[in-house]
């Protein structure tokens, strides 16, 4: 039963992008709309060319794995300051007093405006790439765990305070483990927005990246190479969700099991 | 209840929340190894009480005491069962119910003894590796008690526990706390709004009147045990309590 309805929905979710490629296909030879789309045909040529021809100096995976590389090293420097600051800033009073101010001024900041901050201070070098995709990521990691610390019930505590757990055992016994289904989400959706902000940080000047695959084929005026710098971007965002969803399954399956 | 060393003691508590006044100036004594019944007309503050005794809540006057001081959780060996299941969704039946005997560093081999003893006594053996979310409301519930009932409580605090359980279920584990509270000479107080159920369990009955709520009356129930409810004493005794509640 079970089986039967996954199958059908891959049927339907492989029937919907054959929809769309046939939608976008149809449009492109459409004289009007032609001029706005390129034929995907095309696109994926452009892409499979890639592996082999270097676009502008390198190969598109090296292109993909200097993006990549900026955003780890962005993401995983926000996801260790953003889950620290995120609990000292809902668990402990003083914490909450001293940290959450900043924090709800600077999280509707978005990140394409801390593009001339991140130029002054870093320079056009790697760092102000790191920066711009660390600011994405820490502000949406920090949101959730602050969340997921405030909705464990307070009934829940006291239960356990009254078995005899002590203040600091209740942060590792109670609080962490109830809040880290939250924390997860947070680093999913995080991962997303530091992927899709490296296109903002590789605006700050840059000769590789699938940022700069855009920006390059917006300069050379070619429509081919922007939709194939959208697509590998697409692409690689889900592989990354996908990633994280399945260490999600296999560190919290208490939350996913009973589903 | 002259003799006997004071578990629990209530002195003139009052709590408010702003305006509104919960809890009006209540006293009263719970003796050690004594069975307290509360009952009152819902929204009456029961809980209220509960919650000012756990310190879940501040009180606003007056002070509740354990063995003479105010509550200790590291000293006093407590549980507590709520209304709602209070599982642990992270652990399995089997890790919720050890929580408390781990916290308490029981030695090995008594942890693994009492998780045996629970398991059965609420019938969730089977589903010793199952989390809480691929359990239904009832199953929940039983792993809470199981997981107050492990560590051999003191005193055992317990506020509506059975509501959500089937009356097939609800029967034999009033029966189950019956032989608990014999055995271990435990202190329980246990919060019902069901006449019934605290006539079948409590040695003292506390009626509590609407809000602002002050303990309209005590009444020892000394019925003997195993208690039958069609027994005419037991009628008796029921109604009473139920005309108490039902004139305020």
């Amino acid at each position: 039963m079970k089986k039967r309805e996954s199958l059908r929905k891959s049927v339907w979710t492989i029937i919907s992008l054959v929809t769309l490629f046939l939608i976008w296909y149809l449009g492109s030879r459409n004289e009007e709309l032609g001029r706005l789309m390129p034929d995907p045909v095309e696109v994926l040529k452009f892409i499979a060319a890639g592996f082999v021809a270097p676009i502008g100096k390198k190969l598109l995976w090296e292109h993909i794995l200097w993006s990549l590389s900026r955003v780890l090293i962005g993401y995983v420097l926000a996801c260790i300051v953003g889950i620290l600051l995120g609990f000292a800033a809902s668990w402990f009073k003083v914490g909450e007093a001293v940290i959450r101010p900043f924090y709800l001024l600077l999280r509707s900041i978005p990140s394409l405006a801390w593009i001339p901050l991140a130029i002054l201070w870093f320079g056009i070098g790697e760092k102000s790439k790191y920066f711009i995709i660390f600011i994405t990521a820490v502000m949406i990691i920090m949101t959730n765990v602050m969340d997921g610390v405030k909705a464990v019930s307070p009934e829940l505590l006291g239960v356990a305070r009254m078995l005899g757990t002590k203040e600091k055992q209740l942060f590792v016994r109670v609080v962490l483990p109830c809040a880290v289904p939250q924390i997860f989400n947070g680093l999913q959706v995080a991962v997303g927005s530091a992927w899709a902000a490296v296109l903002a940080a590789e605006m700050v000047r840059s000769s590789e990246g699938v940022g700069w695959i855009i920006l390059a084929g917006q300069s050379s005026m070619n429509m081919v190479q922007i939709f194939a710098g959208i697509v590998v971007i697409g692409m690689i965002g889900l592989l990354l969700a996908l990633l994280i969803r399945a260490a999600e399954r296999r560190l919290c399956a208490w939350n996913v099991r009973g589903k | 209840m002259e003799q006997g060393k004071r578990k629990v003691q209530a002195k003139n508590l009052t709590k408010r929340f702003g305006e509104l006044l919960v809890l009006d100036d209540i006293s009263f004594d719970v003796m050690e190894g004594e069975f307290l019944c509360i009952v009152g007309p819902t929204g009456c503050g029961k809980t209220t009480f509960l919650n000012c005794l756990t310190k879940l809540y501040d009180i606003t006057n007056g002070e509740i005491l354990v063995d003479g001081a105010p509550i200790n959780c590291k000293k006093n060996n407590i549980s507590y069962i709520l209304q709602e299941s209070s599982a642990m969704e992270w652990l399995t039946v089997e890790q919720n119910i050890q929580f408390g005997l781990g916290i308490k560093r029981m030695p090995a081999g008594m942890k693994k003894e009492r998780t045996e003893e629970m398991l059965e006594l609420v019938g969730l053996t089977e589903y010793r590796n199952y989390y809480p979310k691929q359990l239904s409301i009832s199953m929940l519930q039983r792993t809470v008690i199981a997981r107050a009932f492990a560590t051999y409580p003191e005193l055992l605090l317990m506020d509506e526990p059975y509501g959500q359980l089937d009356l097939d279920l609800r029967f034999r584990l009033e029966d189950e706390l019956v032989k608990l509270w014999q055995k271990t000479g435990t202190t329980v107080i246990f919060i019902t709004h069901n006449v019934e159920e605290a006539v079948y369990l409590g040695e003292r009955i506390m009626v509590l009147t609407n809000k602002p709520t002050k303990v309209k009356k005590i009444i020892s129930c000394n019925l003997p045990r195993p208690r039958d409810v069609a027994d005419e004493r037991f009628v008796e005794m029921r109604n009473e309590v139920t005309e108490l509640i039902r004139w305020w």
